[in-house]
């Protein structure tokens, strides 16, 4: 790893100050990705700031129909915390599910959106979930935010402080594991919301996307039975030694049904 | 439970005396060990899997801050070093000799630690850079230009061995370096023509790597007075990487002293001397401070030994009965991209049949080289492949023929009336009771309760599957080893042995024999191993001859112990050493024991203080009373046993789990059973990681390994597996003298086969046939997909 | 070069490091606690496993200066004297290490394990979490168990 200059302040304001003058440093929020890609000198900036000391970007609140997940709580807070419980039950069990239990004491939610992995579990939550990430700038809604591998909306310096999840009526979330890395090879999160349903897929094309054709069927009726005879297309879809694009396809199918029977509490589904 | 006061004798399942500085972090592994002024190394590793090196160009590199030096191969041969002296295969009488068909040599051809011509595997170390810091170290191996000439490579084991394949060394005539016929053409031609049924499966055991979890490490040192080379690095044997090391260099063993502590893992991949090892010891004397290497988790998928990777062609005949007649066929063994090591080769088609009665055999056995990194025997080495194969064979067979498989197995299965059993290519099975392992296996597994079970699996829409195989596994080895025993005056036991403990708790079960055979308190017998200043021979832990091997010459040299103390006892207690017996440590005169007597009885203890005491004694028994047990041991062990497993397999995905795997061993006598079922244990994990998920990925046509890490490089994890339904017999070896079998690869040998037989069996209804390795979700799926497609066609 | 003050195992420490010392370099290359170990790259092996003001975490994923005013227990930091803290004890008495290189990692990760999930862990539960934990040698059969074993001594802690 290449030395680099190094900032942990305890205040937002002091963060964004760094992070505007200094557009050639790294926000550190977790670095469970970003430190890895640093040994592996993969990625050299000149410094780091890091967001771990800043309490004021940790926490989860209500606010009404909204649950807010502060961008520094790490997953192992997200996974036990009683409002993300009571509020979105899906999100409790994919923070639960994200890398392994002390990657999640580390890992935060803002880094993870950030670092915009293709096979992230969080991004497929908050697109599915219509959620609203917001910066210490703007406001980005999840439909913006996500542009392709490994690339956000983000501008340089730009500092995630929370995301603002709209409660849905449903959900749910389905990860089949990459075997090595236990990424995701297939993760399909279902949500029922005010503004109709929303599918996400990750990990089995360069970013995550929304399920449009499984939306519509399923606006028409929220059960896998309306999912049936729709076949994903392979096209976009990743191919790698651990699946092709065709199976990847076929785990979308799959397990877009799968998570719909979770979201309703539908016993497992038989196969037909 | 204090060690004190639990019984440490053979049998016991004895606290590992290893366990308490490893439960506490006081273990000392190979990147533990830090040398004053030490500097720190780097390898420059190629990117290309097959290429010209035209330059190395050092001179950027070389003004970085803190690097020291930077060698490269010409400095090697500068200096003289010689090539890795691979052995390719380790000579065992037991074994059978494999030789090129038509009489030629087999090709061989040096391997340099830093390249000398051309690279020949992506990660082959081009060049070492010697720094004040590690990270000076990379920034130097950054600035580095080296300028390739490209060329094709090629990774794929069947296509290595066409005659128009990219050579991976010019001067062969081809990639196949050994080309050998096994068995007897004629009669199994003669058989396969009378034959009622044949079939045939074509595979490939995937190319894996072993993944100890420790990381290899060394640090050299090199002091000009007496010109002595030091090497602190965990090998399998300090002796063998002495010897080697001094070859390399060219200077007498005496002036090389390896220094191996704990080893995290072996498994094989640390059987032969790595080229950084030598490159450490000579680099210290090339900059005159010691010089330290730690190998990056990337850096060890793509320089790591690595392993199997055999395609095989086989056909089994039967007779209208199920009898087998004959196996045919041909295996092609890819070393990689040096001629390391063939023994996997040899040690697969030499039990081609495994322990079925098979009345001919004929195989052709090829080793070919290919853009790969190097491969080397790896748990069970040869054995799992072949086993493999032929229990599907078996299961084919049974399909093919409407034979139940279990049945088949019975039909043809070894009876102990036949025993000892030359089989078709010339092994010799001295002993086994195969019929009663299988059976056993059979009964723990509820294999008669399977139908009842694969009905609710079915309410539940999975595929449940049970899935049976044999193995046995032929330990042989180096055949030499060698203890030397020391009684101290305070009781003490010392003994050195030239085995090296990897994780298998030598130091608790070697030691439990010592309190077994000469009654001496387990807390007082120290096991010293991996130091060549006192080690002066060992043949390393491999081929299960560790404890199979030390218990061998531990007791010979436990019975000179007895026999001289014999003679001093008698002398203490005024008698003939004919009348002294000896029993729980104690001599004693001849139904005195247990008696007030006069004089007696005497202490191994009181023995060891008389001679280091007593003047009057003759004077071979005079000084520390010592003894050296060295033996030869020419025959080979075959422990054998059975695995069942069932899985559920979820269609739609393909995704698999597994119930339950149930595994009986023959492991002769047992010395440890917690450390027995801990080999079994991990080596059914290391097993079922080849059948299901684990893979050595390289891509056709760049040559690159996309297996590269533990992103892509998948490893077993708690969560793949249940709790293990495991159980040993103990049936006394014919060919040990104190009954034992080895038990550090039955756990491995039938994991392939038993694994693939059970999820072929789950997808029997979709008329499924074979699924190959690794079995992963989509190819299981993939297999579910063809085979409803073939149906409906 | 910048400074870092932490406790480690109980004693304070303040060091000059440079910024990219990682936690698991710190300690095992300017403590010499040579417990830690790293068995991969990627953070997914487990082998350096440490506890960062009470949670397991993977050392050579954290920057040391990260740690500024932290509490860290390493392996080393568990025993008490000769007596082995209940998780190593389980493990010694269960054996649940073989090579003994991820053992350090497995016990810090049982130790965090019993802190989140409670004295009574079934199976499923301790297979599910050791998700980030890899073992060569032993198949996880004993490591279950020990922990299991562990987690309930824990309690009369």
């Amino acid at each position: 790893m290449h030395d680099f200059l190094y900032q942990r302040p305890t205040q937002l304001p002091e963060a964004s100050q760094w992070a505007k003058e200094h557009v050639d440093y790294k926000l550190l929020a977790g670095g469970m990705s970003l430190i890895p890609s640093l040994k592996m000198r993969l990625s050299q900036p000149a410094g780091l700031i890091d967001l771990s000391a800043i309490d004021a970007l940790k926490g989860v609140r209500i606010e009404g129909d909204e649950l807010i997940i502060k961008a520094m709580t790490p997953h192992a807070e997200v996974a036990i915390d009683k409002n993300v419980r009571q509020g979105i039950r899906a999100l409790c069990e994919l923070a639960a599910g994200i890398g392994d239990p002390l990657v999640r004491n580390r890992g935060t939610i803002g880094g993870s959106l950030a670092n915009a992995d293709p096979a992230a579990c969080y991004p497929s939550a908050v697109l599915a979930l219509n959620a609203t990430i917001k910066t210490n700038q703007r406001e980005i809604a999840a439909d913006q935010f996500f542009l392709g591998l490994f690339e956000t909306a983000l501008h340089p310096g730009e500092i995630i402080t929370e995301i603002r999840f709209p409660k849905p009526k449903a959900a749910a979330y389905w990860k089949f594991r990459q075997p090595a890395s236990r990424f995701s090879l297939v993760g399909v999160f279902v949500a029922q919301t005010n503004t109709g349903v929303r599918v996400a897929i990750t990990g089995a094309a360069d970013t995550v996307f929304r399920h449009t054709e499984a939306e519509q069927r399923l606006n028409v009726q929220f059960h896998p039975s309306a999912l049936k005879g729709l076949f994903m297309s392979e096209k976009n879809m990743n191919s790698d030694i651990h699946a092709s694009a065709q199976y990847r396809a076929h785990c979308i199918d799959v397990i877009t049904e799968r998570a719909v029977a979770m979201a309703l509490n539908l016993p497992p589904q038989k196969e037909s | 439970m204090s060690a004190s006061i639990q019984s440490a004798k053979i049998g016991d399942s004895v606290i590992r005396k290893e366990d308490h500085r490893l439960v506490t972090g006081a273990g000392c592994f190979s990147d533990d060990v830090n040398l004053p002024g030490q500097a720190y190394s780097v390898m420059l590793r190629s990117p290309h899997a097959h290429a010209k090196v035209l330059g190395i160009h050092t001179k950027n590199a070389l003004k970085c801050p803190g690097v020291i030096s930077i060698l490269t191969g010409q400095d090697l041969i500068t200096d003289k070093i010689k090539a890795i002296p691979h052995r390719p295969f380790s000579p065992h009488p037991a074994d059978i000799m494999l030789t090129n068909s038509d009489g030629s040599e087999m090709f061989m051809a040096p391997h340099y630690p830093l390249v000398v011509d051309k690279v020949r595997h992506v990660g082959e170390a081009v060049a070492m850079v010697i720094a004040e810091s590690l990270a000076a170290a990379k920034d130097g191996a950054e600035a580095i230009e080296v300028d390739y000439e490209i060329l094709p490579s090629v990774t794929d084991t069947v296509s290595a061995a066409k005659k128009n394949a990219p050579r991976v060394f010019d001067t062969a005539p081809s990639n196949v370096c050994l080309d050998a016929e096994t068995g007897d053409r004629e009669k199994t031609e003669q058989a396969f023509a009378k034959a009622a049924k044949i079939v045939s499966f074509t595979t490939w055991i995937p190319r894996i790597t072993g993944v100890p979890l420790e990381p290899r490490a060394a640090v050299g040192e090199y002091t000009d007075n007496g010109r002595h080379y030091t090497l602190h690095a965990g090998t399998s044997g300090a002796w063998r990487t002495q010897m080697d090391i001094a070859i390399m260099l060219g200077v007498h063993e005496d002036h090389v002293r390896v220094i191996t502590k704990d080893v995290g893992g072996h498994f094989g991949t640390r059987g032969m001397l790595y080229g950084e090892f030598l490159l450490v010891v000579w680099a210290a004397r090339r900059v005159g401070r010691p010089v330290k290497w730690t190998c990056d988790r990337q850096e060890a998928f793509v320089s790591d030994y690595q392993a199997r990777d055999l395609a095989v062609e086989a056909e089994l005949a039967l007779d209208e009965k199920g009898h087998f007649l004959a196996i045919r066929g041909s295996n092609i063994s890819n070393a990689g991209g040096h001629t390391t090591n063939f023994s996997p080769l040899r040690k697969g088609v030499e039990i081609m049949s495994t322990i079925y009665r098979m009345p001919a055999a004929f195989f052709r056995a090829r080793g070919v080289v290919s853009n790969t990194a190097p491969t080397r025997p790896y748990r069970s080495s040869g054995r799992p492949e072949v086993i493999y194969v032929m229990e599907r064979l078996i299961d084919l067979a049974a399909l093919a023929c409407g034979i139940d498989r279990v049945t088949l197995r019975r039909i043809n299965l070894l009876q102990n009336h036949e025993m000892p059993y030359t089989n078709p290519f010339g092994m010799v099975f001295s002993d086994g009771d195969y019929h009663q392992s299988m059976e056993k296996a059979l009964r723990m597994a509820d294999w008669d309760g399977f139908e009842q079970r694969r009905q609710e699996a079915k309410t539940r829409g999975q595929c449940r599957g049970i899935g049976i195989a044999n193995y046995v596994d032929t330990a042989s080895g180096v055949p030499r080893e060698r203890a030397e025993m020391t009684l101290r005056a305070d009781g003490t036991v010392e003994v050195i042995i030239g085995t090296v403990s990897t994780g298998q708790g030598h130091e608790t079960s070697f030691a439990q024999l010592v309190t077994d055979w000469l009654g001496v308190p387990f807390d007082q017998v120290k096991i010293l191993t991996g130091d060549t200043q006192f080690v002066k021979f060992g043949g390393g832990t491999h081929s299960g001859r560790g404890l199979r091997l030390a218990s061998i010459v531990i007791h010979s040299a436990c019975q000179t112990i007895i026999k001289k103390g014999k003679r001093i006892a008698a002398l203490l207690l005024k008698c003939e050493p004919s009348v002294i017996e000896f029993k729980e440590g104690v001599f004693y005169q001849k139904g005195e024991l247990g008696q007030e007597s006069q004089g007696g009885p005497v202490s191994l203890t009181q023995v060891a203080e008389a001679s280091m005491g007593l003047t009057d004694l003759p004077e071979e028994l005079q000084g520390p009373l010592r003894a050296i047990g060295d033996e030869t041991v020419t025959v080979a062990e075959f422990p054998y046993g059975c695995q069942v497993v069932e899985v559920e397999i979820d269609p739609q995905l393909g995704s698999l789990k597994i119930i339950n795997y149930t595994a009986v061993d023959d492991v002769g006598r047992a010395v440890n059973p917690a450390i027995i079922h801990g080999q079994v244990h991990g080596g059914i994990a290391q097993g079922v990681g080849q059948a299901l998920m684990e893979q050595a990925h390289y891509d056709p046509v760049s040559g690159q390994l996309l297996s590269g890490s533990f992103m892509d490089y998948a490893m077993p994890r708690a969560s793949d597996f249940p709790f293990f339904n495991a159980q040993y017999i103990e049936i006394p070896s014919k060919t040990h003298p104190l009954g034992m079998r080895p038990a550090g690869e039955g756990g491995t040998a039938p994991a392939l086969g038993v694994m693939i037989n059970a999820i072929c069996h789950a997808l029997q209804d979709y008329g499924v046939k074979h699924v190959e390795m690794p079995a992963t979700s989509e190819r299981i799926w993939q297999a579910i997909q063809q085979a409803q497609a073939t149906k409906t066609s | 070069m910048p400074n870092v003050s932490l406790t480690i195992n109980g004693k304070k420490i303040s060091q000059p490091i440079e910024a990219r010392t990682l936690l698991v370099q710190l300690l095992r290359d300017q403590l010499s606690l040579t417990g830690t170990h790293v068995g991969c790259d990627t953070s997914q092996c487990g082998c350096c496993t440490v506890h960062l003001n009470g949670k397991g975490v993977k050392s050579c994923a954290v920057l040391a200066l990260s740690c500024q005013d932290s509490v860290i227990t390493t392996i080393e930091g568990l025993a008490e004297g000769e007596t082995l803290h209940p998780m190593q004890q389980a493990f010694r008495e269960g054996h649940a290490l073989q090579c003994g290189f991820c053992t350090p990692g497995m016990i810090m990760a049982g130790i965090d394990m019993v802190k989140r999930k409670g004295y009574e862990l079934d199976e499923k539960t301790v297979r599910e979490e050791l998700e980030g934990n890899l073992c060569r040698c032993t198949g996880y059969h004993t490591i279950v168990k020990a922990i299991q074993a562990g987690a309930r001594a824990m309690k009369n802690l």
